[in-house]
């Protein structure tokens, strides 16, 4: 006990006097949470990358070529510090919170990037770790990149006359839906798609019984490439799903679940091709950018 | 005159139904006292009854004069010890550790190896010592029996160093024993009461009963019937009324076997 | 050899077997706590790890922040946490009399787990304007206050006239239980994303969030404890007979359970607090110990709770070192740990064995 006593002392003492700050040239960041990861590189940062968490899955050399700290809501402080950063840039989720504020008491500047799911926050994500790494002209390049991007994508929405009424189907658990409905990252994007959401009555992530799903007669389903029980399995081969409108017309819709949700740079890219796989006879094609 | 254990007018009930009601008892010291009865009679409620596990609804144990609700549980493990009929252990203790549970934080002034010592000698006291060191939960229901009872005589051996007017009871003791150790454990009981120590037990074998007993207590239906030595307690027409067996007076001698080594 | 002999004999080894093993088992725990403090995904040499100790910190800033802030409290931890567990596990094996019996079985951690998931669903609402000024997370303090009200709850329900039936006790422990996971079930259900993600991670268990705040609020609940149980080893000894006959050799039967059921509730509370669940550790090593050193409870409570300490650390050190700088879920370890040695000895002990 008088070991543990004196470590204590020592280690206050440690955090009043703090780390030398690093030179800017020399930054080393850590980058947790899949949209930070996705942004850092398309600022051209990536260079300066050391560590990105597990959920970094685009684009796909950020796990292949940085070591991986992990889980992003399950870090280890000693793991992270072991590679040496200057900069950790959190996303909203990012934890636990005792491994980040020691990560902070190392000295290692902690950006925590907020997460609110919409154009403005995507915009408010750049704007944010642009400013940190003190990159203002490429972050106000993207910026107007993203932003042209959501004006052409409203430009397309103005030209749908009938919206396409869309399920999202984040998992068919033994043949049970787990459905977005309001406030979830899939409303948001079924909304900038241009679509109704079927399951506008339900808020958050729920399980969806066979006659509410009938009920909610979806004109299409979307579902998610990745996952436990993704795309794996033809929804309309259930009897719930085959008694929607959308199984007349066999409209299901399978996406990279990171593309789809992550609210990062390549959102206005993933939400015209959302809009234009849900109505295929009303969008024109969405112009590259 | 020199009374060590005496009940007056006690009753146990549960389970809505009397078990045990109005019995008196008055026990001496260094006798052997055996409560016997047919099936559901009450006479092992009667018995927990007076060594405390079971508080009376009405009436009073009286332990060497002094109530036995009165008595705190390790003062009362000093005056008495209790062999249960049968005892299912949770964890294999070796038959050493379990003869030793009963010299655990009972004497005064004991040292560690005395207490050892204590448990080894009970272990040779009832024909266990060979078993010292095997789990107890293989061990044989008759062996069980045996280990139990050198548990309870380590016991009493520790407890003396604070309390030397002690009672020991047993309830159904020899159950599962073969006549062999039948008779050694109750010739040992009976060497025990002539050093002082008072036994109460409960037997169903009304021949060894009636051959060990200073005093037999006959209950029927929860009530005390009869008190006294086996040939006023055990009259054919009180054999016919409490058991329902008619038996010529020939075929109960007082003492049906001698047991050679008692004397 | 005679009766006599056998006897003496055995009185010899009764006598040794306690110091040896007591001095393995507590071997056992500085190595654990050498090669926790020793490795991490940091290399820090082992040199430099002693002078930083020692206090002669003329090593680089970095270094001694990572074992002076990162390893230091994370060991005590989990030395703390190691030995709560598997000593409440012991305790509560010999106060059910059964082999099988965990220290969840008094209610504490689906308490813990109620009240965590009511922190994290309704904290936002109702709690942040009570707790949130504190400097401190409602969430530990949520989970050890449920862990007790759920043990005093099933305490009070399982007493009649001063007597705890231990059979009532466990099945009110069973229907808590049940109703707990049902209302968690409805919390989630109303959980958003983030509030379902967090109930999820924080019942997987994990040390990674060790401070030392967090270690100096965990000593006082759980040290006593440890100093505390070895007191109850005679009167558990005594149980294992049935509380009747426990009764009869002088324990104050229903003390003891009072103590024990409360002793359980504090140690596990506080370790489910400071490290969520952790499994496998509470009734892992008891059987361990008794199938190597029989089931004496003094030897047992303190037994228990330095192999539990080692054996949590050492899991640890693995979950955070094998696959750096990222770390893998401790409670995957502990059982891959424990259960193949625990096999084995069940497999070596084969015939004759009787739990």
């Amino acid at each position: 006990m008088t070991l543990s006593r004196r470590a204590l002392v020592a280690g206050s003492a440690l955090m009043l006097v703090g780390r030398p700050a690093r030179a800017a040239s020399a930054r080393r960041i850590v980058s947790i949470g899949g949209a930070v990861t996705e942004i850092l590189y398309r600022l051209g940062q990536d260079a300066e990358i050391v560590g990105v968490d597990s959920t970094s899955l685009y684009p796909a050399e950020a796990l292949r070529t940085k070591a991986d700290v992990g889980y992003i809501r399950a870090l280890g402080a000693e793991g992270v510090l072991s590679l040496n950063p200057s900069l950790l840039l959190a996303a909203e989720g990012a934890g636990p919170p005792d491994a980040l504020r020691l990560i902070e008491q190392a000295g290692v500047t902690v950006v925590r990037v907020p997460g609110e799911p919409s154009p403005a926050g995507i915009v408010e994500r750049v704007r944010v770790i642009a400013q940190i790494l003190d990159i203002p002209e490429r972050g106000a390049a993207l910026i107007r990149e993203i932003e042209q991007g959501f004006a052409q994508l409203a430009e397309a929405k103005a030209r749908i006359t009938r919206p396409s009424r869309a399920l999202f189907v984040l998992s068919l658990q033994n043949g049970r839906p787990l459905v977005g409905g309001q406030g979830t990252t899939a409303d948001a994007m079924l909304a900038l798609a241009g679509a109704s959401n079927a399951a506008a009555s339900l808020s958050g992530w729920k399980p969806l019984s066979d006659e509410g799903l009938i009920a909610a007669a979806p004109d299409a389903i979307v579902m998610m490439e990745h996952g436990p029980d993704g795309a794996a399995k033809d929804p309309f081969t259930l009897p719930a799903f085959a008694a929607t409108p959308a199984a007349e017309t066999r409209r299901l819709v399978v996406m990279d679940s990171l593309y789809l949700l992550g609210f990062g740079p390549r959102t206005p890219a993933a939400a015209r091709d959302l809009m234009a796989a849900l109505h295929p006879d009303q969008a024109g094609k969405a112009k590259q950018p | 005159m020199s009374a060590i254990l005496e009940a007056w007018n006690i009753a146990y009930r549960a389970g809505g139904r009397m078990l045990i009601e109005g019995i008196d008892l008055s026990v001496e010291r260094g006798t052997v006292t055996i409560i016997v009865g047919p099936n559901g009679a009450g006479k092992s409620t009667l018995l927990r009854v007076l060594c405390g596990e079971l508080a009376p609804a009405t009436g009073e144990v009286l332990l060497n004069g002094a109530p036995l609700h009165r008595i705190p549980a390790w003062r009362l493990a000093h005056t008495r010890a209790v062999m249960p009929q049968a005892s299912e252990l949770g964890f294999p203790f070796s038959a050493f550790e379990v003869a030793h549970l009963g010299v655990e934080g009972i004497g005064r002034g004991l040292s560690r190896g005395d207490r050892q010592r204590i448990a080894a000698s009970a272990l040779d006291q009832a024909d266990v010592a060979h078993l010292a060191r095997r789990n107890y939960q293989t061990l044989s229901g008759g062996e069980r029996q045996r280990v139990h009872f050198a548990r309870v005589l380590a016991q009493l051996e520790a407890g003396r160093t604070v309390e030397t007017r002690q009672v020991l009871f047993l309830d159904e003791p020899i159950a599962s024993l073969d006549l062999r150790h039948q008779l050694a454990l109750l010739n040992k009981a009976k060497c025990l009461a002539r050093e002082g120590l008072t036994i109460i037990a409960v037997l169903h074998d009304l021949q060894l009963a009636a051959d060990i007993a200073d005093s037999l207590v006959l209950v029927q239906a929860g009530r005390l019937v009869a008190r006294g030595n086996a040939g006023t307690v055990l009259s054919p027409g009180r054999l016919l009324d409490v058991f329902g067996v008619s038996l010529i007076p020939p075929s109960l001698p007082p003492s049906p076997w001698t047991l050679a080594s008692s004397n | 050899m005679t009766d006599r002999a056998i006897g003496t004999q055995h009185l010899a080894m009764a006598r040794d077997r306690k110091p040896l093993m007591m001095a393995v088992l507590t071997l056992l725990v500085i190595l654990a706590s050498g090669l926790a403090l020793g490795s991490g995904a940091t290399g820090v040499p082992p040199s430099r790890v002693l002078t930083i100790l020692a206090g002669q910190s003329s090593a680089p800033a970095g270094d001694a922040l990572i074992v002076l802030q990162v390893r230091l409290p994370r060991l005590l931890l989990g030395l703390l946490v190691g030995a709560a567990l598997a000593c409440s596990g012991a305790l509560m094996q010999g106060l059910f009399r059964n082999p099988l019996a965990d220290p969840g079985l008094v209610g504490v951690s689906a308490g813990a787990a109620l009240a965590a998931a009511i922190t994290i669903v309704a904290g936002d609402a109702l709690l942040a304007p009570w707790i949130g000024p504190l400097p401190f997370s409602a969430l530990p303090i949520g989970a050890f206050i449920g862990g007790l009200i759920t043990t005093w709850g099933l305490y009070l329900v399982a007493t009649r006239q001063g007597r705890t039936s231990i059979a009532v006790m466990l099945l009110a422990g069973v229907a808590f239980g049940a109703m707990s996971g049902a209302i968690i079930g409805f919390l989630a259900y109303l959980s958003d994303d983030r509030q379902l993600r967090d109930l999820s991670f924080w019942s997987l268990g994990s040390l990674s969030g060790a401070t030392w705040t967090k270690v100096a609020a965990a000593t006082p609940l759980i040290l006593p404890v440890l100093l505390l149980t070895p007191f109850l080893a005679r009167g558990l000894n005594a149980l294992a007979l049935g509380e009747a006959e426990a009764f009869h050799l002088g324990v104050p039967v229903q003390r003891v359970k009072a103590v024990a059921i409360m002793l359980v509730a504090v140690a596990v509370g506080a370790s489910v607090a400071c490290a969520g669940m952790i499994g496998f550790v509470g009734i892992v090593v008891p059987h361990v110990l008794r199938l190597t050193a029989g089931p004496d409870h003094r030897m047992l409570l303190p037994g228990s709770a330095l192999l539990g300490a080692a054996l949590l650390v050492s899991a640890d050190t693995v979950a955070r070192t094998v696959a750096a700088p990222a770390e893998l879920p401790i409670g995957i370890l502990t059982a891959a740990f424990g259960a193949p040695f625990f096999l084995w000895l069940l497999l070596r002990r084969q015939g004759g064995i009787a739990l």
